[in-house]
Parts: structure tokens; sequence; C-alpha cells
């Protein structure tokens, strides 16, 4: 949208830019002289603002307001446009809510947004009590809009001034150059100085008004500065250029200008390609701590385990009960920690429930793995609707606030942490597994299980007691994949079916019991299914996955790592 | 052969209860037994495969609902409001709605019936081709997954995660098969209306006989020295393929038959519900149609048809009672059948008849009127 086309047409232009002219010489005086003194002080002009009636009367305090310099005027103006200004009892306030037991809220200064004291007791009302905000005129709105946006280059906080510097250059308004140029010279933060000469060589180049040069030169920076937002203006600018017809001119500029297109693009490929890696082994390890509880299941005694979607479920909801019990009974300080204390219980409570799926059904069931098959899926069945009744069809949980928001490793790519956090759980669980199996007896005695259990078992090895202990050791990885799975989605009691085709397709092209197989087709399809969603949508992804496992199990029948030698009979 | 007239007796009562029933019962009654007599046919079709072949197909909704989709479309052809006419002059069936979402009157250029719908404006060729198509799906799937040699559970996960693909394709939109909505507004068949107790009572003829026939072709096929190969292929089957066999195409030939039979119950299902939607090709219908055939009884061709006929009635007597009862009953069928009768109702009253024997007669009796002899040793080697 292109910002001029909203500039009001007939005799309004010309008032309109002649207001604009003032406003700008007025804001370039604040620029260069902050702490100049207007006429009248802030209060009274605010009040002007806020009680006038008079347009034009209010416009000029708005000017003065803006040309006093006053640190004070921006979160004031910006608190009148997003409608947290009331009138109250004849004064101006605003309000922030605490935990007052009376439902009463601390009511703040407008213009000097802290709060209001009587006698030593900050002043308090309800808010119903406060009635309707204050909003600006519509035909001042836009006025105190742009004013916003201008101070907020003056904010003390980064991400401020880095989003006012974005807006701005949005905007297109080559008026706002000055503003950005000024801020720049004294900005400190490289993100936000980075934002700030993007946007001024953004506006450059979009507008018609700008020297031939200088444009051309904006259009190399960008293209270095290798600026995703100005994709769009170069696609424009190339197609202008196309459709008004070749001149010598105009050709070195649509050298340039693809040449920086071109730049750009390829720097966004590269960033989707990395998003598209990342987002792929985060589902990846996701698919790997389902599928290497149900491989070490099979691999031990050859039952396939329809529940296991269903351990993960409940390991999701021993998430939400501890966070439940967190969020009811504990100070709000201690809230993060529920996710801390949580990752065991996932386990454990998962792990209980395949310890007894193990002693009521499967274990009479050994040898016989199309009915384990079966009657695991009764018991899945059970779990969903037993949750199902108990829990509703969806439940919520806040994440741990160290694990909201992102990294941003270089421009244009954030790494959510949450995701993040599961590949790193992922690492240790596998590495917690590996360790389990080679170097604890019990790793031992599961190994020598799986080789020969009529040998083992001549030896002493209490096989029964050892499939017990894998059985719930493989439901407790389950439990720790839901666990993990609370921070990206909702908990729902069918969500383990979501997961539960994918990690046997894992389990299939893995190969069953290898640890490295499992961890190569977890990664190898968490990839392959983002890398395809984009272009076939998810649907025909899913599909197309499907049949390449069915290919490669043409190719490699026993997975991606076969046990080589002796074994390979067993 | 004495086994041959035990089981047409078997049948013929069969159809005497079904006919009395058919007139006897009020319509709705008679149309909702229609319909599980179609299901029922599902469910010999996954006893060939999973009780005589040993393979456990999760894949049987799919055919199924291929087949249902077939006539489905037909009935959608000729079926819902009149009067939305394409370019070519092909009459739109209502369902398509949610990809053409135009009133009554000549639809815009590019709205048009799509050429994979005209094939089934017939009510033969839909018929052919609802058998058709799945035994090529289910041959191009057995072509390859029967060639790697995959079998066991990863068989079963394989078709449960083919069935959950086919699912989510024909949950889309752009498929022009009408999305999560489904075929509808079925009206009439070969010019009857559907809704007519008579058409109603012949469909319901149709299924038992087909069901029946279904069943005579199923025995027939176990019965022939083409069945001792599958039944070998279940107990034993690397025994078979050094014995000179190539289990490979009999799986797959098994298979086909197999999908087509599914298939027909598809056909058979479609008017008698008056809708056709995906969720009819969920993975968990495929798994009912396995509850039906381990309750029932597997290997035994009619242990199936009384699973489905029983199970689908106590769902429809436990779904009106307490709705929230279901999955319960289900997993603790699933349980209980694997757990305690791994043979089935079918063989309850064997067994009440060898209890009874053993205890009057002692060891003598009961030894002569066991199974065959290779039955026992086949089952005690596998």
């Amino acid at each position: 949208m292109k910002v001029r086309k909203l500039v009001p047409t007939g005799r309004y232009v010309a008032a309109f830019h002649r207001r604009k002219a003032v406003l700008l010489a007025v804001l370039l005086t604040l620029f260069s002289l902050p702490g100049l003194a207007g006429q009248g002080s802030f209060e009274e002009l605010g009040l002007e603002l806020l009680e006038g009636t008079e347009i034009e009367t209010q416009r000029s305090s708005l000017d003065t307001l803006l040309s006093s310099g006053d640190r004070r005027v921006g979160p004031f103006l910006k608190a009148y446009l997003g409608g947290d200004i009331y009138r109250w009892r004849g004064q101006y306030v605003s309000y922030y809510v605490d935990s007052h037991p009376g439902e009463q809220v601390v009511l703040l200064d407008a213009f000097e947004r802290s709060p209001r004291a009587l006698n030593g007791k900050p002043l308090r009302a309800t808010v119903s009590e406060l009635g309707i905000p204050l909003s600006p005129p519509r035909r001042l709105r836009r006025a105190i809009q742009g004013a916003v946006r201008v101070f907020g280059l003056l904010s003390e906080y980064p991400k401020e001034r880095l989003e006012s510097a974005g807006r701005l250059g949005d905007s297109r308004d080559p008026a706002h150059i000055t503003f950005l140029e000024k801020a720049l010279s004294t900005e400190a933060d490289e993100k936000v100085k980075y934002t700030l000469t993007e946007s001024v060589a953004i506006i450059r180049l979009h507008h018609d008004g700008t020297p031939y040069d200088a444009r051309l030169e904006s259009a190399r920076l960008l293209g270095e500065m290798k600026s995703l937002r100005a994709a769009s203006i170069f696609e424009d600018l190339l197609k202008e250029i196309d459709g008004a017809g070749g001149t010598t001119a105009s050709d070195t500029a649509r050298k340039v200008y693809s040449t920086a297109l071109g730049r750009i693009e390829s720097y966004e490929q590269k960033v989707r390609v990395l998003g598209y890696v990342f987002a792929g082994v985060s589902l990846g390890s996701i698919l790997i701590l389902m599928a290497l509880g149900l491989s070490i299941i099979f691999g031990q005694m050859g039952v396939i385990n329809m529940a296991h979607g269903e351990m993960m479920m409940v390991g999701a909801y021993a998430t939400f009960w501890v966070h439940e019990i967190f969020a009811t009974y504990l100070p709000e300080s201690f809230f993060n920690w529920y996710f801390v204390a949580s990752l065991p219980v996932a386990f454990v409570v998962a792990a209980a429930v395949g310890f007894v799926t193990e002693r009521l059904i499967v274990r009479h069931l050994y040898g016989r793995p199309l009915e384990t098959l079966l009657a695991t899926w009764g018991v899945s069945l059970v779990l969903i609707q037993a949750i199902r009744l108990l829990h509703g069809d969806n439940s919520a949980i806040n994440n741990p606030t160290w694990l909201r928001g992102g990294a941003e490793i270089f421009h244009g790519l954030v790494l959510p942490y949450n995701r993040c956090f599961i590949i790193v759980l992922c690492f240790f669980a596998l590495l917690a597994i590996r360790v389990l199996m080679n170097r604890t007896r019990f790793g031992l005695r599961v190994r020598a299980t799986v080789q020969n259990r009529d040998m083992a078992d001549s030896l002493g090895v209490r096989t029964r007691r050892v499939d017990g202990m894998t059985f719930a050791l493989g439901a407790g990885l389950a439990g720790v994949a839901g666990y993990a799975l609370t921070l990206i989605g909702g908990i729902t009691p069918d969500m383990g079916q979501n997961y539960i085709v994918d990690s046997f397709l894992v389990v299939v092209t893995g190969g069953v019991g290898e640890l490295l197989g499992t961890v190569g087709a977890g990664l190898g399809l968490g990839l392959l299914n983002k890398f395809l969603e984009p272009s076939t949508g998810a649907v025909w992804g899913k599909v197309l996955i499907l049949v390449v496992v069915v290919v490669f199990i043409q190719w490699k029948p026993e997975g991606l790592f076969p046990p080589k030698g002796r074994v390979a009979d067993a | 052969m004495r086994d041959n007239s035990r089981r047409a007796l078997g049948t013929f009562i069969f159809l005497c209860i079904g006919s009395v029933l058919a007139f006897s019962l009020d319509i709705e009654s008679v149309n909702m037994l229609g319909r599980y007599l179609a299901l029922a046919i599902v469910a010999v079709s996954l006893d060939l495969l999973w009780g005589y072949t040993g393979m456990l197909c999760l894949c049987q909704s799919f055919f199924f609902a291929l087949g249902g989709y077939a006539i489905g479309m037909y009935l959608a052809h000729h079926g819902g409001p009149e009067g939305i006419v394409d370019a070519t002059g092909w009459k739109l069936p209502a369902c398509l709605y949610v990809v053409y979402p135009y009133g009554v009157g000549e639809a815009p250029g590019d709205a048009l019936v799509p050429g994979f719908w005209k094939p089934f404006y017939s009510l033969p060729m839909a018929v052919v081709l609802g058998l058709v198509i799945p035994g090529i799906v289910a041959f191009g799937i057995g072509y390859f997954v029967f060639k790697s040699r995959v079998r066991g559970v990863f068989f079963a996960i394989l078709t449960q995660a083919i069935t959950f693909a086919a699912w989510l394709v024909f949950c889309l939109n752009n498929m022009k098969l009408c999305g999560t909505n489904g075929l509808t507004r079925f009206v009439n068949i070969a010019g009857f209306d559907l809704f007519d107790p008579t058409v109603r009572i012949v469909l319901y003829f149709v299924s038992m006989l087909s069901l029946v026939a279904v069943y005579w072709v199923c025995r027939g096929i176990v019965d022939s020295r083409l069945g001792r190969v599958l039944v070998a292929i279940r107990d034993n089957e690397n025994r078979l393929r050094f014995s000179g066999y190539k289990p490979y195409h009999f799986k797959v030939f098994v298979f086909t038959i197999s999908a087509m039979i599914a298939g027909l119950g598809g056909v058979l299902y479609a008017p008698q519900m008056g809708i056709f939607t995906p969720t009819n090709l969920e993975v968990k219908e495929s798994i009912l149609v396995v509850i039906w055939v381990a309750v029932g009884g597997r290997g035994t061709l009619s242990g199936p048809i009384l699973g489905a006929l029983g199970v689908n009635l106590a769902y429809n007597f436990l779904t009106n009672k307490w709705p929230e009862s279901w999955p319960f009953v289900q997993g603790a069928l699933f349980i209980a059948v694997v757990l305690v009768i791994p043979d089935g109702l079918i063989s309850i009253p064997r067994r009440i008849v060898r209890f009874v024997r053993a205890m009057w007669g002692g060891k003598g009796l009961s030894k002569s009127s066991g199974e065959p002899p290779g039955v026992s040793d086949a089952k005690a080697g596998s």
C-alpha cells in the first residue's frame, strides 16, 4: 500500500502540506535542540489536546508540544492514541492493575505517567468508575500517530526504537529521512542502527523525487545490507522500468536494481533453507523421542505398542497437571519452575502407565505381535476416552517465560527458544539412553535379552522383569516427548494420534532397535517433511513421504543401518 | 463334504431369519441391518487376509471407501436439487458446492464437472469401477509392499500409514471429492426413490445375497489348493518359499481380491447410508473391521459376519443409551477378546461341546471329535 494514496484530495491537500511543513520544522528544532522550552507548559498544552474543540488550536498545541522536546510527550501521546486516558473526577488518569483485594486499580497521572498519591497512599478506583477512555478526534489521529512514531526514536528501550525505525521506513515518507538520520548519528545499538540505515535507504529508493545517483546508491546499499524489506520495492521499480520502455539511464537503473534484488533474494533463499533445516530438526527431535521408545520396546519384546501415542499424551497431561498445581498453589515467582518439575513427573507418570499396561496385558501376549497390536490399541482407546471425560477436548498451558521468544542468530532468521530446547532435550535423552544401554547393568541385561532370551534366562537374568522395565522406559520416553510437545502445541486427548503414524514410519525406516538408525530416520523424515510442506502442502507432503518410505524399504528392507554378522540372523 | 452341507444349512437358516426380519421390523431397522450386512462383507474380506493369510491389513476401510465413493459419485450425479448446469451441459452434483459455490442456474465457464466424475454417471459403470478401482489400488500397493517382503506388524503399520494418508487426501477440498463434507444428497438409484421402503428392502436383500455370495466365493478360495497355500503363508512363509512356491504372487492375488470384496461392501453401504464422507476411511474404521473379525473369530469366514453384526448392534444400542461409554467398551472388547477368547465368539459353542464331552465321555470321545490332526499340529508348531 502506498502512503501517497492516503493523502486527502481537493482543497485539503494544500492545507495538509502546509501543516506538515510546520510540523516538520518544529520537529527539526526538537531534534537539534532537545529540551527547548516552548510556550505554555506540557500540562497546559496536553489539556488543550484532550479538551479542546477547535481542531486548529489543537493542532498548534500538538506542534508546540512536539517542539518542547519533552520526553514525557511521547508516552503521553501514545497513551492518548491507545485509548488509555480517562477523565475521572475532573482529572486525567491512566491506570495499571495490581493485586489489590478490592479489585481497584492504581491510578496514574495521564501526563506524568506516575501513580497519583493522596496522603501518601496511591489513589485507586475500580475500572468501571473510570468509564470510557478518551480518544483523539479523527482528524487529529494521523498527526498524533506520526508524532508517536517519531518520538519512538527517542525511547530509552531499543525495542521501541527499533519498531519506530521500521515503521517510519515503511511509511516511505521522505519527510522522515531527517529524523532517521538524526537518530542514526546518536544510536549505539547495532540492530537499531541497521534498521535506521535500511529505512533511510528504503525511503530514498522509493521516493520519485530522490536524485538519480542517490537512488542508485540507496539501491546498492540495500543490496549490500540484504534488506528483506526492500525486495518488494525493487520488484515494483523493475516492473515500472519494464513498463516504461528503455533509455540508457533506465538500463543502468535496471541493472543496479536487479543486482540488488538478486543479492537479497539469494540471501532470503539461504535464510529460508536454514529455517526449514531448523524446523525439520526440531520436528525430527520429537519423532526421535517417540520412535526411540517404540523401537526399544519392539526390539526387546517384538511388541508393537499402539498406545505409544497415548503414553505421550499422558506425559503431556502430567505436565499440564504440574502446571495447574504450580499456578494454583504456589506463588507466582515459582511459576517458571513448573517446567523443571514436570520433566521427571511426565517421565514417571507415562512410565507407570506403560508398566501397568505391560503387567496386565502385554505380558500375556508375548510371541503374538499382531494380538499385542490389537490389545494396545484397545488400551489407547480407553486412555483417550478417560482423559477426554476428565479434561474435555482442549487444555492450554503457558510456556515458562524463559522459553518465550527466540534468538535471532542472523538478520531475518529467528530460532524460537522452545524449539531449541526440544532439540537439546532430545540430544540429552539420546545420550542418556546410550549410557544406560552400554554402561549400566540394566542395559547389559536388556541387550542380553534382545540377543538371546533363553540364554539370558538361563544365565540368571530375570527377563520378565527386564521386559517390564524396558516397556516402562519406552513409555517414559514417550512421556518426555509429550512434555516437549506442550511447548509448541495445544494439549488434546487425541494428540498422540497425530504423531504415531510418523513415528512408526521412523521405526520402519530406521530399523528396529537401532539407536543410530532411529536418529537418522527421525531427522531425515523431519527434514523431508519440512522441505516438502511449503511446496506441496501438508497433505501431499505426507503422502510423498509415505511413498519415499515404501520405496526406501524396497531398497533397504532392514532399515538404514542394518545389523551385521551373527546378530543379523536372529 | 459334511462341513459344506452344514454350512449350506447355516446359509439357509441365515437367509430365512434375514427374510423374516425384513418383513417384521420397521423400515429404519431394516435399513440399519442392511448397512451392517454391507459391513459384514468388509469383515469377510479382512478375514481372508488376516485369518487365512496372516496379514493384518489396516487398509480395509480405504478400499471400502473407494467402493463407497464410486457409487456415491453415481448417486450424487443423480441426486440433490436440480438446476446447476455447467458450460458443457453436465449437471453439477450439489455436494460439489464446496468447490463451486454457485446458486441455481448456469454455472460460470470454469466450473465444470471434473472429468473423473463422468464415468460414474451410469450405474453399471459405477458398480464395476467400485470393484475394479480398489482392486487396482491394492494390486499397486501389494506389488511394492510384498516385493520387499514387508510382513507381520510392519505390514500393519504400513497399511495404517496408507489409510491415514488416503484419509488426508480425501479430506482436501481441491480434490473435488467434496472434502470433509463428503458426498451428500443421495435421492434416487436407477430411477427409484431411495427413501421408498420397497427400494430399501430391495437394497437389504441385495446386501444379504451379496454377503452370502461373498461368503461362498471366499469359502471356495480357502477350500481350494490355493487356500492351502494361503494358510501355509500364514503358518510358515519361509518353509513355503523353500518348497518352491512364490508367496509373493499369492499374496498380491489375495490382497487384490480382498480389496475388491471390501469395495463391494462400500458399494452396498453408501446407498443405504444416504451419505458418504471421509470419516468412513479413517484409520479407526479399519481398526473397527479388525475388531469385528477378532470378536467373531478369525479364520472361520462365518465368525466375522457374526462379529460385524454383533458388534455393530451393540454399538448401536450403547451409543443410544450411554454415548460416552462406547470407546471404553470398544477398548475393553479389544483387550478381552485378545486375552480371553482369541478364537472369537464363534468358538464358544465348540468349546462348550468339547467341555461337556470331556466331562461325560472322557478322553476317547473328545479325541475322535477333535479337529483333523494336521491343524492342531500346525498350531503347535507356530
